[in-house]
């Protein structure tokens, strides 16, 4: 199995087709997809999916940025693969969601022609971030079927387990899990990337660095002038708090914390000058390849609870939007982001319109609390259609379950096996 | 948090913010509706001087007044002046989305509450009675409800309390944690000191920065009553020295709560084992009956640990296997346990931030386990939830979503607070680690539900003559938002 990718579709809304859009987003769900019209769950091998509009703007120049309806999913397996099941299982669907937007097929499209479309609007993220690479939504359920067969078999009534060693209890439950055939597959190994796609991760580990390498003495040589301009640029840069207004956030807030997992959207311009538009791009690329590899086993610099999350120009990247799926409700995550990565949200975040002032690009910025929680909420795109394959499980429990699986198949003892017991 | 340097102005704050008036064992929740704006802001000007401060312990008797933000509106505060109150504050407790975090779904749900709800008498204020005996109550209750109607207002509601010795309803010792108060004279260790600012709003809070309050035009204040905003926007200070205090009334359902813990200890034989029954109630509440911390004796109450408040979990018990992880003052106040790394500072200054002051009291009659488990006492008892804090939901709703409600809370699956959560939609199971395999309880039933509440601001003294003195037209609509 390959690794998990993600699919951004992002296409324009017809001029004053906004409500007809809003209206029919609104019907699919209200916060958690209801399934009609586009059955996420039915496209197989899907983590997360959501549908959302993203309002029309003024640009740059002053010209008119459309409304864009965006669709966003992530996935196991290629991304060809994915559009084609997406387009056999949902192609009246795609037809109701996308038929306000411009450009696409009147009448009856065929499913080549549904393709297309979705393909010519399909955006590449500029960074990406997965909870844990590689893992697939089989496996993660599966291993929470795992969790639940062996605690309900703890449970069994008549059964002491005091005073019984470790040993034997793992013992006994690995082998009512080899007697169940439903659970043969727990004592395989979960699958893997195949060998070729972990040498190209590796390949892209290594090149990146080695591209990067000849420009160092360069950076070195500019670097004092940089400074003098970020910091021209934070102290002239207008940072204003604007409050949200009471009926935006009960609107936001009433999309959220139906299930464990909530999704957050937020989009925003990139600062007009050619600095903040060089340092954003530059930023979100090594971004990308930090996520890619050194953050892709539960743990973004601290924060433990995003599942998938990612970063996305649009309008010719006068506009940016970041997405993700998180455990917990917004409060917490935004405390999460201000007391553990602050300076993380700060290096991408402070180079976008109406961000709270930071200093050397990491400092302040999302430390002004109240601030930075106000410019989340009115940058926020409510995401009314939102689809997620375990809305019961946190980022943490699925990384358990795989442990308990893990540790089911060590054969030979050892103190891991207190532990072990002790993780049921 | 560092060098305890703040001067609080308590001659300014309202008295409930440095003491819960322990040694005035009586105690009275009026809650009140406004008829008469101009009657009601002659009426504060009347009783402004008889509010309790916070400068010193009063002697025979205390009163504190708080408003909800209808109240504000009914009073003739102007709409403007609501943009800078908090939001949770001005949209109130009973909004779809905080009925799902709060848990107050179903038979909780505002609809069915006896006030505070949509169908529920309207609230505009709380008046706080306390006195040394029922006698002393009795007398200062009958001179605050002589002057209500002339006040232009009408009593709605009167929340009676009693005086339970320290314990709760279900037997337990209570309000041994609370957080020691940068400024207050009680001192305590500096990872359990919070500042000020968390609590009353016009000082520096945990990060530092000023919480949003109402801020108002210079010009709205001629005669400069209102001190004037520290951060220097020239602004009248209305929040400086008041803090927000939500009330919910919280009925305790004390015989099924024996009755569950009874049955799920039973011997192979069917029979009661006192021993497991407390052992268990102790494991879900994460103190024993007395007061000691499970987390300092695991296997049996300790009265010379009754009071015992300074111990963290990382270092003792990590997994819970003393004081589960998912009990409930392991989970209301997890100390230095969470990420991002147990403990250390980082932990605490984390826990910092999600602390309240609570200042409830119980209500109805006490029952031993014996007579819990007897049956027949249908009387209603529980508590009436009080606290104070600056910013409602970085705090209160914090607490109460991410740390109680959360099924997911630390590590876990499916367990809600065992004693206070909703166990619905699903977090009703409860685990206790062991060194082997964890015991574990499943479908707890719901002990606590909510008859009431609301959301109130408790300002300073000089804002309450600030609104006794106001000349503006009452705003009518129950909620501020739109008018």
């Amino acid at each position: 199995m390959p690794y998990q990718r993600s699919l951004t579709i992002v296409a324009p809304v017809r001029e004053g087709a906004e409500n007809e859009v809003e209206a029919l987003l609104a019907g699919m769900g209200d916060g958690v997809a209801n399934g009609s019209v586009i059955d996420f769950g039915a496209v197989e091998d899907v983590h997360f999916a959501r549908l959302m509009m993203a309002p029309a703007d003024t640009g740059r120049s002053g010209a008119r940025l459309p409304a864009s309806l965006i669709l966003l999913s992530d996935f196991d397996g290629p991304v060809d693969a994915y559009l084609d099941r997406l387009v056999t299982t949902a192609g009246r669907g795609i037809d109701r969601v996308f038929g306000a937007c411009a450009g696409y097929p009147d009448a009856e499209p065929s499913e080549r022609q549904r393709l297309d479309y979705l393909r010519r609007h399909r955006v590449r993220e500029a960074a990406r971030y997965v909870n844990t690479s590689g893992r697939t939504v089989q496996q993660i359920r599966q291993e929470s079927e795992l969790r639940n067969a062996i605690n309900r078999y703890l449970d069994d009534v008549g059964r002491d387990w005091h005073g019984l060693d470790p040993g034997a209890v793992r013992r006994a439950v690995r082998k009512v899990v080899a007697d169940d055939p439903e659970l043969a597959w727990v004592l395989e190994p979960a699958e893997r990337p195949g060998l070729g796609a972990r040498v190209k991760e590796k390949a892209h580990l290594v090149a990146i660095p080695l591209l990067t390498l000849p420009f160092v003495p360069l950076l070195l040589l500019v670097l004092p002038f940089l400074a003098v301009l970020l910091r021209v640029h934070e102290k002239r840069d207008p940072a204003p708090h604007e409050k949200p207004n009471e009926e935006l956030v009960q609107m936001l807030a009433s999309l959220e914390d139906h299930v464990v997992q909530n999704p957050f959207t937020a989009i925003g311009h990139i600062k007009p000058s050619l600095f903040r538009r060089i340092t954003i791009r530059v930023i979100l690329f090594y971004l990308d390849y930090a996520a890619r590899h050194f953050f892709n086993r539960g743990n973004l610099s601290g924060v433990k609870t995003i599942h998938f999350a990612r970063w996305v120009f649009i309008d010719e990247k006068q506009r940016m939007f970041f997405a993700s799926n998180y455990d917990g409700s917004l409060e917490s995550y935004m405390d999460d982001f201000i007391d553990k990565v602050a300076w993380g949200l700060n290096l991408v975040f402070s180079n976008g319109v109406g961000y709270p002032r930071t200093s050397w690009l990491v400092r302040g910025g999302a430390k002004d609390e109240l601030a930075f929680k106000d410019y989340l909420r009115m940058h926020q795109v409510p995401t009314r259609v939102w689809y997620s394959a375990y809305e019961r499980l946190t980022a943490l429990n699925i990384e358990q379950n795989e442990s308990i699986r893990a540790g089911l198949r060590v054969t030979r003892g050892g103190g891991d096996e207190s532990k072990w017991v002790q993780s049921l | 948090m560092g060098a305890v340097a703040v001067k609080l102005e308590l001659g300014d704050i309202q008295g409930l913010f440095a003491r819960g008036y322990g040694d005035l064992k009586a105690a009275a929740f009026l809650l009140l509706g406004i008829e008469d704006a101009v009657a009601a802001r002659r009426w504060l000007s009347e009783i402004a001087g008889a509010v309790t401060s916070a400068e010193a312990r009063p002697a025979g008797h205390a009163l504190n007044v708080a408003f909800t933000s209808s109240g504000l509106a009914r009073i003739g505060l102007p709409a403007d002046a609501f943009e800078m109150f908090s939001n949770e504050f001005v949209t109130g407790m009973t909004t779809p989305h905080r009925s799902r975090i709060l848990g107050d779904l179903d038979g909780n749900a505002p609809e069915r509450w006896e006030w505070g709800g949509p169908s529920g008498p309207q609230i505009d204020l709380a008046l706080l009675l306390y006195a040394l005996d029922d006698a002393g109550l009795q007398r200062l209750e009958e001179e605050q409800t002589g002057r209500l109607t002339a006040g232009g207002l009408v009593l709605r509601l009167r929340l009676g309390t009693s005086d339970l010795d320290d314990f709760e309803p279900f037997g337990f010792r209570d309000g041994i944690s609370q957080p020691f108060v940068e400024g207050l004279s009680k001192t305590g260790p500096a990872e359990r000191t919070v500042r000020a600012g968390e609590f009353v709003l016009g000082y520096p809070n945990e990060y530092g920065l000023y919480t949003d309050r109402p801020l108002l035009d210079a010009n709205d204040d001629p005669a400069s009553m209102l001190p004037r905003d520290p951060q220097g926007s020239g602004c009248a200070d209305l929040g400086r020295n008041g803090s927000y205090l939500v009330f919910r009334q919280l009925q305790q359902d004390v015989p099924d709560f024996w009755r569950y813990v009874d049955g799920a200890t039973r011997g192979p034989d069917g029979t009661s084992d006192p021993h497991a029954r407390v052992r268990l109630a102790a494991k879900m509440v994460g103190r024993w009956p007395g007061g000691a911390p499970l987390a300092l004796t695991p296997d049996a109450d300790d009265p010379a640990l009754a009071d015992a408040n300074d111990f963290a979990y990382h270092e003792l018990d990590p997994r819970g296997a003393r004081c589960p992880v998912g009990s409930h003052v392991r989970r209301s106040h997890p100390r230095d346990s969470l990420d991002p790394r147990p403990g250390t500072g980082d932990s605490w200054e984390i826990n910092r931030r999600h602390r309240i002051l609570r200042r409830g009291r119980e209500y109805g009659t006490s029952l031993t386990i014996d007579e819990a488990l007897a049956g027949g006492d249908t009387s209603e008892r529980g508590l009436n939830f009080i606290c104070l804090n600056a910013n409602i939901q970085r705090q209160f709703e914090f607490i109460s979503h991410t740390w109680l409600n959360n099924p997911k809370f630390d590590r876990l699956y499916d367990d809600a607070d065992p004693v206070t959560a909703p166990s619905a939609p699903f977090g009703g199971t409860f685990t206790i680690p062991t060194d082997g395999v964890r015991e574990r309880v499943t479908n707890v039933p719901r002990f606590v539900s909510v008859k009431g509440g609301a959301y109130f601001f408790l300002p300073g003294l000089v804002a309450l003559r600030y609104l006794a003195g106001m000349t503006g037209e009452p705003g009518n609509s129950s909620s501020p938002v739109g008018s």
